[in-house]
């Protein structure tokens, strides 16, 4: 009740500075001259399932509140860096078992509630407990124990080396768990706090007065959320929505282009498309089986199809964004002979034939289409069975019941699941698991980097899986926007910096 | 008149379907699974009609949308007669509680929407030709199974009926010689309406994606996936949605056209 009515004072507040800096001062008029009072309406398909990012909230509610409303001890930047964020700084023992966090000073929660170590402690361990369902938990799992001797240092146990942990702690969200129900509510300190939730249609975000560094370059913002991509698309061309987040088909681009009204961007995505075998069951367990696949399909041919141009060919899990990227696109060109002739190698000259799992929504269909004409002309029969996500999950996910499916996966850094055997798609190399845990242990990041070039480089040379393709962040705007981030790592989305005018 | 004109333009329109489901048969311009065309390449160069996504050919996607179409809208309107007027007979002939039993059951299956159970029976077997004949024909066969009763216990009040009945007459040989022979036309024009609903309810399930899995070309599939390209490539859209219609309105007419032929009072005003 109290709560509501303090937003309602908020907002008015907000739409009288509005007023005051559009009419009263000179400067808020020209165009050029950003307007630093101005609510950016932000228009994406990724409505939050709810507000805790430990509690199955999507990435819907990475992608508006990551950065924005909670912030880590460390965040990872647009172009792919981590840097301190929340920690002022930190040192690690010897052993590198040990890892000490100071804590930035003057920090309190949107509720009024200082930053204590505690608070860092208490946050890690949500991400780490039982019940929780974050994304990030397996990442952690090297975590032994979480102290807090002082309020502003943070001491962090580990059972194994893991030179990760730095990166891994800018997903965990500093919050103040005391006394609210995060899944509706937040209580984090960065730069905005949430107005309202209105489910279905708008989540606003407003600035903080309180925040301890650089206030955001707008007066709020404001994300629309649609179920179609037209209608998004559709309201940006209205001007309901300043920016969409994220472009999902590239013919929607056409009405955009060549009009001075917008700007496209086109940045790096993490999100790659997959087409998984199931490397434990024959003919798949086979590497030359599963190179012959991979070289008969035209990579290059199918990206062109679905995003007309846009996107990269990438020939192994690493994005570009990633430390370890190495173009690998040569390990299994595209060459149908070669394919033939190690098939025959393999002792299948006369082909062979396959289940593909589907999933039913784009691209998948599509690429599955395609994938059965190019892999017809070495004589392989591909059956397409077109599943929903969820069967996708328990069918291919939990029960390896497959021989393989197309997928998309969309973190950065995840080569490292091709150390893990028990993985889906069952690729088990132990020269790689080692490689891998290795890496993880590393004493530096050159020597992690190192590690995972290698690890990378070998699952290409055995196509572990076909990595069919990258895909484009296409991120369209009015033209009088600036300061958005235009890479799409993790569907994280900074709204702080962006201005308007 | 005016009912032949109808007739006519019905043949000609269902039959440009019928005939380009045949050609396809025994010829394509390209194969279906041929990718060698450019994206989204407009009419003409070697495409007569220009590619989709994939560069496939539209209008071999087209052909063998049709044979798809008419495959699903008469294998189901066979199902749907088979069904729906053994049960209509078996109800009009039955005693009093069957029949109310079977009305009741093609009720609660009249009630029951034509997606959802066609979502039902995906979900039980699998999308595929075959579970969307099923689907449709088993929602048909309710409708006919209800017209058939009507019909039948129609031609059963008859003196000439009560007649052969008492007189001895076989069960089998009264639904042969006189009831089948009375209630064939209203069937035949209440079929081919079917075939047309039959032809929709088809596209609708490929355009959810529960009708035949790709790379079959369905016309409902067709138009989804043209949905996202309408703006750069409007003919991938509209020309199954042209070809969808030509048949429904041929087969309508078609339908309009047997109901003339086989009224005997329509006959005679003419």
């Amino acid at each position: 009740m109290t709560s509501k009515f303090v937003g309602v004072i908020a907002a008015l507040a907000l739409a009288l500075a509005a007023c005051g800096s559009g009419g009263g001062e000179p400067g808020g008029g020209p165009a050029g001259t950003p307007d630093a009072g101005a609510t950016i309406e932000i228009g994406s398909l990724y409505e939050p399932q709810n507000l805790d990012n430990t509690a199955g909230g999507g990435q819907g509610v990475t992608e508006a509140f990551n950065g924005n409303v909670y912030e880590g001890l460390f965040k990872l930047t647009d172009d792919g860096k981590v840097e301190n964020l929340l920690a002022e700084s930190y040192e690690v023992s010897d052993d590198g078992l040990t890892y000490t966090f100071k804590l930035r000073q003057g920090v309190t929660f949107h509720s009024g509630k200082a930053l204590t170590a505690a608070d860092a402690k208490t946050s890690i361990e949500r991400v780490i407990s039982d019940d929780s369902q974050s994304a990030r938990k397996s990442s952690l799992t090297a975590i032994e124990s979480v102290e807090a001797p002082d309020d502003a240092t943070v001491v962090v146990k580990l059972s194994s080396r893991s030179i990760s942990l730095v990166y891994n702690l800018s997903y965990v969200w500093v919050v103040n768990a005391e006394g609210k129900d995060l899944t509706t509510g937040e209580d984090g300190t960065g730069p905005y706090r949430l107005g309202s939730w209105k489910r279905g249609s708008t989540l606003s975000l407003e600035p903080f007065p309180g925040y301890w560094g650089t206030a955001p370059a707008n007066g709020g913002v404001v994300f629309h959320y649609f179920t179609d991509a037209t209608a998004l698309n559709n309201a940006l061309i209205t001007g309901a929505v300043d920016i969409v987040t994220s472009q999902q088909s590239p013919d929607a681009l056409a009405q955009f282009t060549g009009n001075p009204d917008y700007k496209i961007s086109e940045g790096h995505s993490t999100t790659k498309l997959l087409l998984a075998f199931n490397d434990r069951k024959a003919p798949f367990d086979e590497p030359l089986v599963r190179k012959a696949v991979s070289s008969a399909v035209d990579d290059a041919k199918l990206l062109e199809s679905v995003w007309a141009g846009h996107g990269s060919v990438i020939g192994s899990m690493v994005p570009p964004t990633d430390p370890w990227y190495e173009d690998l696109t040569s390990v299994n060109p595209y060459d149908v002979e070669l394919a033939k002739k190690q098939l025959a190698q393999a002792g299948y000259a006369d082909g062979f034939r396959f289940t593909l799992d589907t999933p039913n929504y784009d691209p998948h269909p599509t690429a599955a289409t395609f994938i059965k004409s190019e892999l017809a002309k070495v004589g392989i029969t591909v059956d397409i069975n077109v599943i929903t996500a969820d069967e996708w999950y328990t069918k291919v996910y939990k029960n390896h019941d497959f021989a393989a499916t197309l997928q998309e996966h969309v973190n950065d850094r995840d080569v490292v699941w091709y150390g893990d055997p028990d993985f889906y798609w069952g690729y088990d190399n132990k020269q790689v698991t080692d490689w891998i845990e290795q890496a993880e242990q590393a004493r530096t990041a050159e020597e992690q980097t190192e590690l995972l070039k290698k690890a990378n480089r070998r699952i290409a040379e055995d196509a572990a899986s076909d990595w069919i393709y990258l895909y484009p962040q296409i991120v369209v705007a009015a033209s009088d926007l600036s300061g958005y981030p235009v890479n799409g790592l993790n569907s994280q989305f900074y709204a702080y910096g962006i201005k308007k005018g | 008149m005016r009912g032949r004109t109808a007739f006519v333009i019905g043949c000609v329109l269902a039959g440009l379907i019928l005939a380009m489901a045949a050609l396809s048969l025994v010829w394509l311009p390209y194969d279906p699974s041929d990718t060698t065309g450019g994206r989204l390449a407009p009419p003409g160069d070697g495409h007569l009609l220009g590619t989709d996504k994939l560069g496939r050919d539209l209008l071999t996607q087209l052909m063998v949308g049709a044979r798809i179409a008419l495959t699903v809208g008469i294998g189901s309107v066979l199902l749907g007669a088979l069904l729906g007027v053994a049960g209509g007979l078996l109800a009009g002939f039955a005693s009093d509680w069957l029949d109310d039993a079977l009305s009741a059951a093609l009720d609660i299956l009249i009630a029951f929407p034509t997606l959802l159970l066609a979502m039902l029976v995906v979900a039980a077997r699998e999308a595929s030709l075959g579970s969307a004949v099923l689907a449709i024909g088993l929602a048909m066969s309710a409708i006919v199974a209800r017209l058939t009763r009507v019909l039948v216990m129609r031609v059963l009040a008859q003196d000439y009926v009560t007649a052969a009945r008492t007189s001895g007459t076989s069960w089998p040989r009264v639904v042969i010689e006189h009831v089948l022979p009375n209630i064939w036309p209203t069937l035949l024009v209440n079929l081919s309406l079917q075939l047309g609903l039959a032809v929709l309810a088809e596209a609708s399930l490929s355009y959810l994606g529960l009708g035949p899995p790709p790379p079959n070309a369905s016309w409902g599939r067709l138009l989804q996936e043209a949905q996202a390209t309408v703006l750069t490539a409007p003919l991938g859209a509209v020309a199954p949605g042209v070809l969808l219609v030509v048949l429904v309105v041929g087969v309508n007419l078609l339908a309009d056209g047997f109901r003339d032929l086989a009224d005997p009072t329509r006959r005679r005003s003419r």
